[in-house]
């Protein structure tokens, strides 16, 4: 984790550097020089010059033309670079707080939510940070630029385009807000069509044991032909107000045609200061005006980028900041100890801890220790604090009051890394990892032998599935894994890990009984010359340990 | 390399129909004559300026010079590119929208398919997440590829002939410059792009899985010491994306390069040919601006064939979808007065080494009560699945009377309490709905709620207890008039009580049917699910292990052996 990048770095303004803002508009620019040259070889034909007159203007065109080209492609690679250098530095800060999260935190964003923000959602800044900022730019200079040149040749002209110009941005304004909403309502309407077909892709089995598959496959058809009219109602908006920019865009592109048009054709005598167009200044202007509205229209079109940049970046944003991390969280890392073979000691002393003002809470001034070997079991109710007794243990968190110590050593944010690695923790609902059975053993610990592993699962009655299954995935989010396997799997990693605690939180509670009490036999198999904490409602598996803690919603600690 | 393009694409071509099909064509020729209407625009704008200049220089052509027709001329291009624009935008995105409609009704009956349903309860996020990711890729083909492709071939097409009247040779090469370099780079762009863009999708799904994994198991991580590594590795992939990103923005990047060249060298070009013609000037100014318009139309090319790898991916993997589906497994009826017959039956499941049940023979006669029994994993689950048709058997002959089945998990579905029970029954009165309900024992329920059978069940039935989303199922399986019944542990998760009401309320239900009496086979570890069975069949060992008759003392023992509440 040294090169954790920094908060501070995600949650500066995007901003790219001016230079790749620039960059792109002095690209658009160079045109005017490519127009005034094709506009002069125009002139030169009809000053019935030969053609080879036209050569050289011609051939300056298409270098300054390659010259904008090359400009341009470079200047969006760097955009590209930078933006997504930015989109890497958010997902990292977002992955880092994520790992780093209090895992007791109960206001903790959904995983599922997360990984779509960090996965798919991110995928929209890119676009929106190169491109937003360099096509602002454009829009803003380029028509000035225009209107500049075109200005000391002819105020009409001139005039024609400025009309132009105001009613396009209050239009923009208005594609704006229009775009936002349409994407918005787009979005949404998605959103709803894919919930609509996860809702009854989930449910398949029954639709299918129900014989139901038509009518429901009728009806995903009905949900989709809505999804089409509500968006083409949407969309219609959307494209009228755009529509409107590129009338006010053609129009002002024919009015400046058919202005010097009749200029040179002598009916328009004025708009000149007093002169008289030339051919190569009135093609300069025609050939101008369709690119003073492009800027507009370029930045129109990815308008709807913003929203979707905007919204995912805020997410992401949203994801770093937890509010409660674990007790090492900031310092740096330590090396990973090897942890002794033997069973460790705990001390807990004094405790005092509640959690935020809706969490856990402890009964005060809790003491108890529990001998190298020794098997206990914590009892009492839901909310006494059982669970929460255990993640300090496990150092997840660090008590407001009291010290805890593992083997004579003080849990502490700087030693808990290290501690952690005497420990094994075993929750109700083990998390099942993508990959294989025994990629779910090892969970990425390399000393770890493909031998020891298949130990493991033998022993935990695993082994007729790991011959079923054999390198296969199992089930996302352990689909098609049943609890109790789930359990076992559980287990099964504690087996092959030399910790010397077991730290279970109540591993019988969702389990039928008879599964229940194989666990059980497997759990006290595998705790035997190891150290064990059992959070338990179940008095069977409590009977079992060497002694029982009970914790009572008031504040008293017993020792049978 | 074009025939597997034209392979992997082909299921698509059948999907829309004749009215989306005019539609998706309609769509594609506003979309050229949006291109047409702006090429015109320009050129004879250029061709006005400059004639009118030359016009202007003497006052006597200056009078002779029509400035109507072609003023009015730029005037009606000017309006009708922009309505052609408008009508083109919103005919292509209604048409891809009414494809993608029907694309996904096909998919869904395509994935409710047996074999794939079964691999999509493995892994149902992930597929869905693909399966709509795909969906949506899929309006880029012809928004983003068919549509530029249309509008840059008329473009060229009349650029050349305008051209063509100047000079033959020089339309016929800007004809050919623009198809060409259009054509071999859309490839180029194409093929380039395919191998980041696989990777990228792949790599793309990975973080996503990497992010749960670190979300959901992060204690177990944390306790193993694993989470710096996992951090480190999502880092990495993370890099590896990034890279195939900025691969993929140097080719578009690179192809606008070759795309922006040729719009800069041609129009020059043009330019000077046109003049060495000897035209005049008029001429060499619309020459110019056509041939301006036209080289424009390239650069959205880019984008579509950037975008044709993914689509291609999506396509590869939608298309297997759009295939007729495989030959039904539903098991064929059995002779009169059997419900269900195995010969010799062996199940095993996809993928794996040894079979989950081997050699089964069985016959169960009509109205026969059926408890399957044995450990998790023995096999039973398989054996239901068999029987109705989701697995179909590796070898060995199954006859089975049409089945409804409960499964373990009780599916309920965002929608109307009306929309879930119709499942069963799409075309059930009210009065019927109301019947099941009472039958299985939900008519407090029913009565208490405030918009009756319209009431929403929340997201996946939330809103009703363990034991009413169950009395719900029952409600949908006797509404579900099926000879057979296949119940998955029918009262698993519920307390005592009420799971005895659910089982005497079944079995009033399975009595009452008309004349045939229903078939029930329970896949239970509970005895009192098995208590009123006529046969206990124990599974073990690959097949059954004992039969015991209601009576023997077999039964007994066999029931005893079982939970009880």
């Amino acid at each position: 984790m040294s090169n954790r990048p920094k908060t501070e770095d995600a949650e500066r303004p995007a901003r790219q550097p001016i230079r790749l803002t620039l960059l792109p508009t002095l690209a658009a620019v160079l045109w005017l020089p490519q127009a005034g040259l094709l506009a002069q070889a125009i002139s030169n034909v009809a000053d019935r010059m030969s053609w080879g007159a036209t050569i050289l203007p011609a051939a300056t065109a298409a270098a300054i033309g390659i010259l904008r080209v090359i400009l341009g492609a470079l200047s969006e690679r760097a955009g590209h670079q930078h933006a997504r250098a930015r989109v890497s530095a958010l997902r990292m800060t977002a992955i880092m707080a994520l790992s780093e999260r209090a895992p007791l935190d109960r206001r903790a964003i959904p995983s599922g939510e997360a990984a779509s923000m960090i996965a798919e959602q991110a995928d929209s800044i890119t676009p929106w940070l190169a491109r937003f900022g360099p096509a602002r730019m454009k829009a803003v200079l380029v028509p000035l630029a225009i209107f500049l040149a075109i200005l000391p040749l002819s105020w009409t002209a001139a005039l024609v385009l400025l009309i132009a110009m105001p009613v396009i941005p209050v239009f923009m304004a208005l594609i704006g807000w229009q775009a936002q909403a349409a994407s918005k309502a787009q979005l949404v309407e998605i959103g709803t069509m894919n919930a609509f077909l996860l809702d009854r892709l989930r449910g398949l089995a029954t639709i299918r044991g129900l014989g139901a598959t038509d009518q429901v496959a009728t009806r995903v058809r009905a949900e989709a032909e809505g999804l089409r009219s509500r968006s083409m109602a949407v969309l219609r908006i959307a494209f009228l107000t755009s529509a409107v920019l590129e009338l006010f865009a053609a129009l002002g592109v024919a009015m400046v045609a058919v202005y010097v048009g009749f200029h040179l054709l002598g009916d328009l005598n004025f708009g000149a200061w007093g002169d008289t167009l030339s051919l190569a200044q009135g093609m300069f202007i025609l050939l101008l005006a369709p690119a003073f509205f492009e800027p507009l229209r370029d930045l129109s079109a990815i308008w709807h980028d913003k929203a979707a940049g905007q919204a995912a970046q805020d997410n992401l944003l949203r994801l770093s900041r937890s509010e409660r991390t674990l007790p090492e969280a900031g310092l740096p890392a330590t090396p990973p100890a090897s942890p002794g073979p033997q069973a460790a000691s705990v001390l807990v002393a004094g405790l005092r801890f509640r959690y935020g003002d809706d969490g856990g809470t402890l009964p005060a001034g809790l003491d108890f220790t529990l001998a190298a070997g020794e098997h206990l079991a914590l009892t009492g109710p839901s909310g006494a604090g059982k669970t929460t007794l255990l993640a300090l243990i496990a150092g997840l968190d660090l008590p407001q009051a009291g010290r805890i110590e593992i083997d004579g050593e003080a849990l502490t944010a700087e030693t808990a890394p290290r501690l952690r690695a005497r420990m094994a923790w075993i929750g109700q609902s083990p998390h099942i990892f993508a990959g294989s059975l025994a990629q779910n053993v090892t969970m990425g610990r390399k000393e770890i032998g493909q031998e020891k592993v298949s130990r493991a699962l033998s022993d935990m009655h695993l082994g007729a599935m790991a011959s079923i299954r054999g390198a296969a995935p199992i089930g996302e989010g352990g689909n098609g894994i049943s609890g109790g396997e789930a359990l076992r799997l559980a287990l099964a990693r504690i087996a092959v890990s030399p910790a010397g605690l077991v730290l279970a939180d109540e591993p019988t509670a969702h389990l039928d009984p008879e599964t229940a009490e194989s666990v059980t036999e497997s759990l006290l198999a595998l705790a035997q010359g190891r150290s064990l904490i059992v959070a338990t409602h179940d008095p069977r598996l409590a009977a079992r340990m060497d002694r029982r803690i009970s914790l009572p919603a008031p504040a008293t600690v017993e020792a049978p | 390399m074009m025939s597997r393009l034209w392979q992997d694409f082909r299921p698509f071509l059948a999907l829309p129909d004749r009215q989306a099909r005019r539609r998706l064509l309609a769509g594609a020729a506003l979309a050229a004559l949006t291109g047409l209407m702006g090429m015109a625009l320009l050129g004879l704008s250029g061709w006005f300026i400059t004639a009118t200049a030359l016009a202007g220089l003497s006052t006597v052509t200056a009078l002779a010079f029509d400035v109507f027709m072609p003023s009015a001329a730029i005037r009606l291009f000017a309006l009708g590119r922009t309505a052609a624009r408008y009508g083109e935008r919103l005919v292509t995105h209604d048409a891809t929208l009414a494809v993608l409609a029907a694309l996904r009704e096909r998919l869904f009956r395509a994935w409710s398919a047996a074999g794939a349903a079964r691999a999509l309860a493995l892994r149902p996020a992930r597929i869905l997440f693909r399966l709509t990711a795909d969906v949506d890729a899929l309006d880029t083909l012809y928004l983003r590829l068919i549509v530029p492709l249309c509008t840059g071939f008329i473009a060229a097409l009349a650029a050349g002939i305008t051209l063509a009247f100047i000079s033959p040779l020089l339309g016929l090469a800007i004809f050919a410059v623009l198809i060409l370099s259009g054509s071999v780079m859309v490839w180029r762009i194409s093929r380039a792009a395919t191998p980041a863009t696989l990777r990228r999708a792949a790599l793309i799904e990975g973080l996503r899985s990497g992010v749960i994994d670190l979300a959901s198991g992060q204690t177990e991580l944390l306790m193993a010491g694993q989470l710096p590594a996992r951090c480190a590795d999502l880092g990495a992939l993370e890099t590896r994306l990034a890279a195939h990103e900025t691969r993929l923005n140097r080719i578009e990047t690179g192809a606008g390069i070759v795309f922006g060249v040729i719009a800069a060298l041609l129009p020059p070009a043009v330019l000077v040919a046109a003049a060495m013609s000897g035209i005049g000037a008029p001429g060499v100014a619309l020459a110019l601006l056509v041939a301006m318009a036209a080289s424009e139309t390239l650069a959205p090319l880019r984008r579509g064939a950037l975008d044709l790898a993914r689509t291609r991916l999506a396509v590869r993997r939608i298309g297997p979808g759009l295939a007729p589906p495989a030959p039904s497994v539903i098991p064929p009826s059995p002779k009169d007065g059997v419900a269900v017959c195995l010969h010799h039956v062996t199940l095993r499941h996809d993928g794996a080494a040894t079979a989950v049940l081997g050699d089964l023979s069985l016959e169960i006669r009509q109205g026969e009560h059926i408890a399957l029994t044995g450990p998790s994993g023995i096999g039973k689950t398989s054996l239901l699945q068999c029987l109705a048709g989701e697995i179909a058997p590796q070898s060995g002959e199954v006859f089975c009377l049409p089945s409804a089945r409960l499964t373990q998990r009780t599916e309920l579905f965002h929608d109307s309490m009306r929309g879930n029970l119709r499942l069963a029954a799409h075309d059930a009165e009210d009065a019927e709905l109301i019947s099941a309900l009472t039958a299985a024992g939900l008519e407090s329920l029913f009565d208490s709620l405030p918009d009756g059978l319209d009431t929403m069940l929340g997201d996946r039935g939330q809103g009703l207890s363990g034991g009413q989303a169950r009395r719900l199922a029952l409600a949908r399986m006797i509404l579900r008039n099926a000879p057979v019944w296949l119940l998955d542990e029918p009262t698993e998760g519920l307390d005592g009580q009420t799971a005895r009401d659910v089982l005497a309320r079944l079995h009033r239900a399975k009595d009452q049917k008309a004349k045939d009496r229903t078939t029930v086979v329970t896949a239970t570890h509970t005895r009192r699910e098995a208590e009123n069975a006529d046969r206990i069949l124990v599974l073990g060992q690959g097949g059954i292990l004992a039969i015991h008759i209601r009576g023997s003392p077999g039964f007994d023992a066999a029931l005893t052996a079982l939970r009880p509440d």
